[in-house]
């Protein structure tokens, strides 16, 4: 594998940025303001600190170790990454299809770097904004419980079409996971039978061998950095016990003495103590305050928790909207069935319970922040069910209705059918996670007055977009709402570059007079000159089948 | 008004008279060399100039006995009147739900708890309060509103009950009425029409609104359009391309719409019009008399339903890398616009306000879309009688995910169709009324100005935005609100939103003290929780929850 070639298309012209051989240096005013109430009326003081953004330029060869690498999403995962590698083409009944890296935040969407000299936006991939790890270049390894080698996974998980799977099978088959730990009481019963690949000896020896895989797929790969995420079946919630898991040196007597540790936890510290990031994809309480105390004394960044990649993506899109638009909706009830193996194990009470915690408070930010609608303390009825329905394998259906009082006592109510292929949205989140953590850890930032810099807090928030459940420093306010997450990845890759937040206003357009520089001045002084009659000042672009229609009716 | 609200900043002036704020305003241009894009980014140094009384404000609704005219004339009165009545589900009280204005909120930043506060939308600056704002308006349908109420089958009954006495005084002035431009199975309402030539007509709206402003006492009028749905409008050289054309062709008799003609009133009045329904009222013409006569025109068509999910939901795929790639939305509804709509010529204007709706978004994405490609999208609307108000839109999205993957999303939703549309009427009257109270000077000018007269931010109420030649359209529903909630926060001084919450992200804090809001390290040890995550539980889950985490 060659390594990884960026090439950075993206050019600061401002003085504030400099651009040196190792590094981008950008200075930046954060914006913040305090609030304080007397009586009735509330103060608001802005203030702004400058900081200093530092990011280096080059991106490291990155492998990336995933725990259940056999199962549907460690499978997807790395046959989509070598498909994209070697740019795989596949025939299915409507068409030929490539490759591509669809629902991938970073990949496959845009963000707006600013107006052109034509005055349209120019918009680019999320990926070029700084430099990142392309997920082509990512070298894969990773833990199983089941030894199945991953041409043969992938066709278990019955996720991707035949005729690719054919395609990928010689590259897939040659790989097989390391054998894992199996702690049979933390996950369902039902998975004795895919665990032949485990570990044995004492905890402290099994932590040792992760340690030592680690080790082994660092110097064997020849990657420089290792990022660890736990992909594998949801476990029951661990207990919280003092003198056990309530800071970092219990956890890792716990672990010498063989007390409750889950087997997530013992792949965190595993990784921490290798001082590789570590991020949960699943929704139990890995990050014990322990294992969290470990990741800040080690300086290590841990992340989760849950892929937010389906209904509860969308409900964190849908009751932002609904209270944001002053609607207030009363009841939420999610219908989930999935036939996987994933639905497989959450059929057990258990680790259903550990699911549901996850899904449950993903709407408490909105309604908490509108309190015209909610009284204190007030929540939407809110009630989740998880099925188990072999037949409709990886492909996940979510059904919800949303109930919403509207203005005057009226009733709006949404129902919604959502065909959600679990493993096909997670992947490409899972790409976003790795590539997203890798960045943070090239940037750096140092307060005005400070001496030095400083990291990202061990708790990456900023992941907290891909996540059904946002693991977050304390104090910190949790955002679940889709747009707030996605602004703050967006604003803080564009503060790397000196590049205020997107404002969304538009103000060069909205006075009766231009203001910019006049290349740049985008507003005629007056009435447009009368090009061809057109549909009053509307865009006349139209829209897709409808075009004659529209056609028609505007010329008469 | 109280104004409980206070910045405090040296550069934010209150005046008696005026919130006065000084504000950098950022933007980049961008270059592109061959694979290279050169951003320059900008400062343009502005001062807001925001008048803090608010004035005594009159609106005037064309179609004021429809289910529109009715349902926010009745609930404005109730509110006002603080009512409250009986429902099989117990008391209910009058509310704005569903306003952006009164009934959501904006973060201002955070307490001394570290905790965000957050305020009503209508707070941010000094507005006009809904329950202030007197109706009046015109109608085909001569219908006293007590009565319109009744027959648009909106409000519970025993509201209706309580509103009637207060409601059947209210009578709409005569209309005009063009049959041509509407669906013929609306004659029968016809009884309300004014007569006389289209100048005369013209000349007797515009005795109406000043009449309306003089007996009720008004500082202010502003005009809506939430009248039926007109066919589209020829553009045509000579007749309303010009605002001398578009004048000359009233006097003559040409081809004008009413929706036009009650436009061409109110600007020569001085009011603001604001077009609900999705024809072409706006023809080059009427935009030219309004920039010529510094009069504010917004438009078109109310998003309140369908249309406004959509522009949510294939922000949020498209913004997500996902492709939509079919869209497909059926409508049905039985009140007296579905009657309309069921013309061919009606359904056409429909149908073309709600088609260009996701072309922002899916231009904004080259990784998935090349040039020119856009989803299938496809919208029918049938009229069905029983479902009255209570309009249903069902909507089929699909789209591609990862490796030739496939994501369907069915969605049912009951609209209620008035219910919806209402509070935003009120805040398009409120926003438009806000922004002819603030005017900007750019460094270097010597004159403030007002805004645009295409008034371009209300778009977030409005299906097919009107905006200014040039100017971006964007229908994505956030951006809409940003926009909003970062240009009145500007009015303040305050920067726009960054959502960032950098001072949590870092290893150490580095606000002042009283602002700090990170520990130096891992938390205090209180009673242990799940990890850290906050502790809030949702709903009826609690309890499971609370087992589940203690053990």
């Amino acid at each position: 594998l060659k390594p990884a070639v960026m090439t950075e298309n993206i050019r600061i012209n401002n003085p504030n940025v400099k651009y040196t051989d190792t590094h981008i240096e950008a200075q930046y005013c954060y914006h913040t303001s305090a609030v304080r109430r007397d009586g009735d009326t509330l103060t608001v003081t802005p203030s702004v600190s400058e900081l200093e953004f530092r990011t280096e330029r080059r991106v490291p060869r990155l492998g990336v170790m995933l725990v259940g690498w056999g199962g549907n999403n460690g499978t997807t995962v790395t046959a989509a990454v070598l498909a994209n590698r070697l740019g795989l083409t596949w025939r299915t009944k409507t068409g030929e299809q490539k490759a591509n890296y669809y629902g991938s935040l970073f990949q496959s969407s845009t963000v707006c770097l600013g107006p052109g000299p034509d005055g349209k936006e120019v918009n680019i991939p999320f990926r070029d904004l700084l430099p990142m790890v392309h997920p082509n270049d990512i070298v894969f390894d990773g833990w199983d419980i089941s030894s199945m080698d991953l041409g043969s996974a992938m066709e278990r998980a019955e996720v991707l079409d035949w005729s690719l799977q054919e395609k990928l099978r010689p590259h897939m088959s040659c790989l097989r996971p390391r054998a894992s730990i199996y702690i049979p009481e933390f996950i369902a019963a039902n998975q004795a039978g895919r665990a032949d690949n485990i570990l044995k000896g004492t905890m402290a020896e099994q932590v040792e061998q992760i340690r030592a895989d680690i080790q082994d797929f660092r110097h064997s790969s020849g990657v420089e950095k290792v990022i660890v995420l736990w992909t594998a079946n949801t476990e029951r919630f661990c207990d919280l016990t003092a003198g056990v898991n309530d800071t970092a040196k219990n956890l890792l007597a716990a672990i010498q003495s063989g007390g409750e540790v889950s087997p997530s936890t013992l792949f965190a510290v595993a990784s921490i103590l290798e001082g590789c990031a570590y991020i949960n994809g699943s929704p139990q309480n890995t990050f014990v305050p322990g294992a969290i105390e470990l990741a800040v004394e080690r300086n290590v960044f841990i992340a989760g928790d849950d892929f937010k990649s389906g209904q509860t993506k969308i409900k964190s899109v849908l009751v932002d909207f609904l209270i944001s638009a002053g609607i207030k909706p009363t009841s939420i009830v999610s219908y989930n069935h999935l036939g996987n193996n994933d639905g497989m194990n959450l059929s057990a009470p258990q680790q259903f319970r550990s699911k549901e915690i996850s899904k449950s408070n993903v709407v408490d930010d909105m309604v908490n922040s509108n309190p015209i609608l909610y009284r204190k303390g007030e929540k939407p009825d809110h009630c989740v069910v998880i099925k188990y329905v072999p037949y409709v394998g990886d492909s996940k259906r979510a059904m919800d209705e949303y109930t919403s009082e509207i203005m005057m006592g009226g009733t709006n109510t949404i129902a919604m059918h959502n065909t959600c292929e679990d493993s096909l949205l997670a992947s490409p989140i899972i790409l976003d996670l790795v590539l997203l953590t890798e960045l943070c850890q090239r940037v750096c930032v140092r307060p005005q007055g400070s001496e030095t810099f400083q990291s990202f807090h061990s708790v990456l928030a900023i992941l907290s977009f891909m996540c059904k459940a946002p693991l977050i420093p304390p104090g910190a306010p949790l955002v679940n709402a889709y747009f707030r997450q996605r602004a703050c990845i967006e604003n803080i890759m564009r503060a790397c570059l000196g590049l205020p937040p997107q404002n969304h206003m538009h103000l060069e357009h909205k006075l009766q007079r231009g203001f910019l520089p006049r290349h740049d001045n985008r507003i005629y002084d007056n009435v447009a000159t009368k090009m061809v009659l057109s549909t009053g000042y509307h865009a006349s672009q139209q829209n897709g089948v409808c075009a004659h229609v529209v056609k028609e009716a505007t010329i008469g």
